[in-house]
C-alpha cells in the first residue's frame, strides 16, 4: 500500500468524521452552551461576609437547577465579580458583565447601596434586576426592570413590631423610645414605620440621635437612654455597632422593656458571638428560615449538609428566593427576551421561600415585613401570628 | 445633654477607650518616627493578633490577654523577618515613605486575604466571663473588659518607654530617629536597630489589636476601620513619640466621649476631625513632637 493511499484513506476519514461531528453533533452542542448569569457581589470587604452567603444561595440554586437539566434546557453557569463591597464597582462590573461578557441574565448585587447604584444600569441596558433593591428611594426612580423579590424595605422594617405591639396590653407597652440610627441611607430608610408607629401607639421618643460609622463607643449613647428613662431602644444599626450597643446596655446595667436592633440579629454571628446577651432581641426581616412556604424545608437541609448551620442563613435564602424569582421569570416568559421577563414578572405571581409576590409598578410587592426575637440562641418568628414559632419574650428580662 | 452622670460616665469610658487607642497606635508612630515607614499593615497584624486571641478563647479557653504570651513573641519575629525581607530593600528608595506606603498596602492586603481564607469574613467578638461585667461607682459604671485592655495598654506603653529610655538598645533607637547619621558615627548598627523597632513595633500591633478586640467586633477587613486610630494618635501625638502616642490617645477619647454627651453623636466625627485639623494648623508635627 502506496504512502499516498494511506494519506488519501487519513483525509477521508477526517472528513468523514468532521461532518459526522457537524450532522449529529452541532446541534447538541449548541444545547450544551451554557446560560450565563453575572453580576458582582461584595465577596471582600465590609460587606463580604453576607456577600458569601448570598454568593452561595446564588450556587446551591444553580446547582438545583442544573441537577434538574437547567434553564430552557440549558445549564446555568453563574458568573460573580467581587465589587469589593464598593458600590462604584458594582456599577463597573454590571456594565462589564451586560456590554463584555454579554450575559444572558444580570444577577441581583448586594448591599442596598450597590443595587441602588446598579438598578439605573439595569433600565439602561433594559436587563430585568431582581434583588433587595435600595429600599424605598431606589424603587421611586421610575425604574420598569427592577424587582424585589423579596426586598428589604427600611421603610416597612418594623411594621411588624408595631403590629404585634399593638396586641400587647396598652399599660404594659413601652412609653418612652430612645433612637439611635446609623447616618446612611440604611439607618435613614428605617425611620419611617418607626416615627409612624411610635405616633400610633403614644410611645414619645425622648432621644432621636444619628451616629457615623464605625461607631467608636456606645456607652455615652446608654447612658443618656438609661438617664432618660427610655424603656424602649431602637438601635438602628448592623452587626459591629449593634453588638457595641448591646454590650453597653449590658455592661451599664440598662435594661428598657424591649431592645429592636435594625440589621444584625438575625444572622448566625449575632447568637454565636454574643451567646446569651444575644437574647430577646427584635428585629425585622424580609425572609426566614421557619416560614412556612415550600422549599424552606430542602434549603434548611442544604445549609446543615454543606455549611454545617443548624439553618439556612438569611442570606443564603434571600440569595435563594432571588434566583427562585429569575427562575419563574424566564420559564413564564420561555424566553431570555429580557422585556418579556419584565412584562411576565409584571403581571403574574411567583412563589419563593419568602412568599408568593405580585408586584406593582415600581416591581415591589405589597408591603410586608416579619417580626423576629432572638429567643435561646435562635431567631424565632413572632409576627404575623399565623407564622409564629415561638411566643414573644415580653418585658426583657433582666441581664443575667 | 448637661447631666453630670453623662458626662462623668463618657469621660471614664473616654479615658479607658483613650488607653487601648495609643497602645495600639504607639508602634505605628515608632516606626513611622524612626524609620520613616508608614505601615499600613499595622492595624492587620493587630487583627491578626486578635485571631489567634479569639481562637485562644473559643478553641482552648484561655484569655486573650494570656495569648499575647504566644502571639507577641511570633509577630516580633513576623516583624524582624518582614523589615529583613521586605522593608529593609525599599530604603534605599529615593522616597522611602511612599514606598513604604506602598509596600505595606500590599501586605495588608495579603494578610487581608489570608486571613480571610483561614477564619471567613464572619464578624468575630471576644466574649469572656467579664465582657460585660461592670464595677459600679455610684452611677459611674467601669467596664472590666475594658478596664483590662486599659491596664494592657498601660504596661505595654510602660513596656516600650522603659526599653527605649532604660535600655542600651532602647537608646540606640532614640539616637538614630534623632539622627541617623550620628547614630551610625557611634558604632550604631543602624540595620539591627531598625529591625528591633520594626519588630517591637508588629509586636505592640498584636497586644493593641487584642486590646482593641475587647470594645469592637473584628473581621479581616476590620483593620482598613481600625487604621483611622492609628493616624489619629500619630497626628496628635506627633510622630514617634512614646508620651505623645499615650496622651493623644486619651485625648481622642475622652473628646470622643465628651462630645456625645453634650451634642447629638453625628457630630462626634465632626468634632473629632475638626480638633485634628486644628492641631495640625497651629502644631503640624503633632503636640509632643520636639
Amino acid at each position: 500500500m502506496s504512502r499516498e493511499f494511506l494519506k488519501g484513506i487519513g483525509v477521508l476519514v477526517s472528513i468523514v468524521c468532521m461532518v459526522f461531528v457537524l450532522v449529529h453533533g452541532g446541534p447538541s452542542m449548541a444545547a450544551e452552551k451554557p446560560l450565563v448569569i453575572g453580576g458582582s457581589l461584595p465577596l471582600t470587604g465590609t460587606f463580604s461576609a453576607t456577600g458569601k452567603w448570598v454568593e452561595r444561595g446564588y450556587q446551591y440554586w444553580a446547582e438545583e437547577i442544573n441537577a434538574k437539566g437547567g434553564l430552557l434546557g440549558r445549564p446555568v453557569k453563574l458568573l460573580i465579580y467581587d465589587d469589593k463591597s464598593d458600590a462604584k464597582e458594582a456599577v463597573s462590573l454590571a456594565e462589564k458583565a451586560i456590554t463584555v461578557d454579554k450575559v444572558d441574565l444580570l444577577l441581583g448585587g448586594y448591599p442596598g447601596t450597590a443595587c441602588t447604584a446598579v438598578m439605573p444600569v439595569a433600565e439602561k441596558y433594559k436587563m430585568v434586576y431582581v434583588s433587595m433593591g435600595g429600599h424605598m428611594k431606589s424603587f421611586s426612580q421610575g425604574y420598569t426592570y427592577s424587582f424585589g423579590s423579596p426586598p428589604l424595605m427600611g421603610e416597612w422594617w418594623y411594621l411588624g413590631f408595631f403590629e404585634w405591639m399593638k396586641t400587647v396590653p396598652a399599660a404594659d407597652r413601652p412609653k418612652k423610645a430612645a433612637v439611635y440610627t446609623m447616618n446612611n441611607p440604611i439607618g435613614m430608610a428605617l425611620m419611617d414605620s418607626l416615627y409612624k408607629g411610635c405616633k400610633d401607639l403614644g410611645i414619645e421618643i425622648v432621644i432621636d440621635e444619628k451616629y457615623n460609622l464605625p461607631l467608636t463607643t456606645a456607652d455615652t449613647m446608654i447612658t443618656k437612654a438609661k438617664q432618660m428613662k427610655a424603656d424602649l431602644l431602637f438601635a438602628n444599626g448592623m452587626f459591629p455597632d449593634g453588638v457595641m450597643t448591646l454590650r453597653a446596655c449590658k455592661a451599664l446595667g440598662y435594661t428598657p422593656k424591649a431592645i429592636v436592633q435594625g440589621i444584625g440579629s438575625v444572622i448566625p454571628e449575632w447568637s454565636k458571638e454574643l451567646g446569651k446577651d444575644g437574647d430577646f432581641i427584635f428585629s425585622g426581616t424580609s425572609w426566614h428560615h421557619k416560614l412556612k412556604y415550600p422549599g424552606n424545608d430542602r434549603i434548611n437541609k442544604v445549609a446543615k449538609e454543606k455549611f454545617n448551620e443548624n439553618e439556612a442563613p438569611l442570606y443564603f435564602g434571600f440569595g435563594y428566593a432571588w434566583m427562585q424569582t429569575l427562575e419563574q421569570a424566564v420559564q413564564g416568559a420561555k424566553s431570555l427576551d429580557q422585556t418579556k421577563i419584565k412584562d411576565w414578572l409584571k403581571t403574574n405571581e411567583v412563589k419563593t421561600i419568602a412568599g408568593n409576590f405580585k408586584f406593582d409598578d415600581k416591581g415591589l410587592p405589597s408591603p410586608f415585613v416579619y417580626l423576629t426575637q432572638v429567643i435561646d440562641g435562635n431567631v424565632e418568628l413572632i409576627w404575623p401570628k399565623d407564622m409564629r414559632t415561638h411566643e414573644p419574650v415580653y418585658p426583657k428580662p433582666a441581664w443575667k | 445633654m448637661w447631666n453630670p452622670v453623662v458626662i462623668l460616665q463618657s469621660i471614664v469610658s473616654g479615658i479607658l477607650m483613650g488607653g487601648i487607642f495609643a497602645l495600639f497606635g504607639v508602634g505605628f508612630s515608632l516606626t513611622w518616627g524612626v524609620m520613616k515607614v508608614i505601615n499600613i499593615a499595622h492595624a492587620a497584624f493587630g487583627i491578626l493578633a486578635a485571631y489567634v486571641a479569639y481562637w485562644g478563647l473559643t478553641v482552648f479557653g484561655i484569655d486573650p490577654i494570656l495569648s499575647l504570651a504566644v502571639s507577641l513573641p511570633l509577630l516580633f519575629c513576623a516583624g524582624v523577618l518582614i523589615h529583613r525581607f521586605l522593608v529593609q530593600p525599599i530604603t534605599r528608595s529615593r522616597d522611602v515613605v511612599v514606598a513604604s506606603m506602598v509596600l505595606t498596602f500590599g501586605l495588608a492586603i495579603v494578610l487581608e486575604n489570608l486571613m480571610l481564607l483561614a477564619w471567613s469574613p464572619d464578624e468575630r467578638l471576644i466574649t469572656t466571663g467579664y465582657s460585660s461585667t461592670s464595677i459600679f461607682l455610684g452611677d459611674i459604671i467601669i467596664r472590666i473588659s475594658n478596664l483590662l485592655a486599659f491596664v494592657l495598654s498601660m504596661v505595654g506603653i510602660g513596656a516600650i518607654y522603659l526599653f527605649l529610655y532604660r535600655t542600651r538598645t532602647g537608646k540606640a533607637v532614640r539616637a538614630t530617629w534623632q539622627d541617623p547619621e550620628g547614630a551610625a558615627l557611634q558604632g550604631i548598627n543602624l540595620r539591627r536597630v531598625s529591625m528591633i523597632t520594626f519588630g517591637m513595633a508588629i509586636a505592640s500591633s498584636g497586644a493593641g489589636g487584642v486590646a482593641m478586640a475587647y470594645m469592637y467586633s473584628f473581621n479581616p477587613p476590620a483593620h482598613n476601620l481600625w487604621l483611622i486610630f492609628l493616624f489619629l494618635v500619630v497626628i496628635v501625638g506627633g510622630v514617634g513619640s512614646i508620651l505623645g502616642s499615650a496622651v493623644a490617645g486619651l485625648i481622642i477619647g475622652v473628646i470622643i466621649g465628651l462630645s456625645g454627651a453634650f451634642f447629638p453623636m453625628q457630630w462626634v466625627n465632626v468634632l473629632l476631625f475638626g480638633l485634628l485639623m486644628g492641631i495640625l494648623l497651629i502644631k503640624p508635627e503633632g503636640l509632643f513632637r520636639k
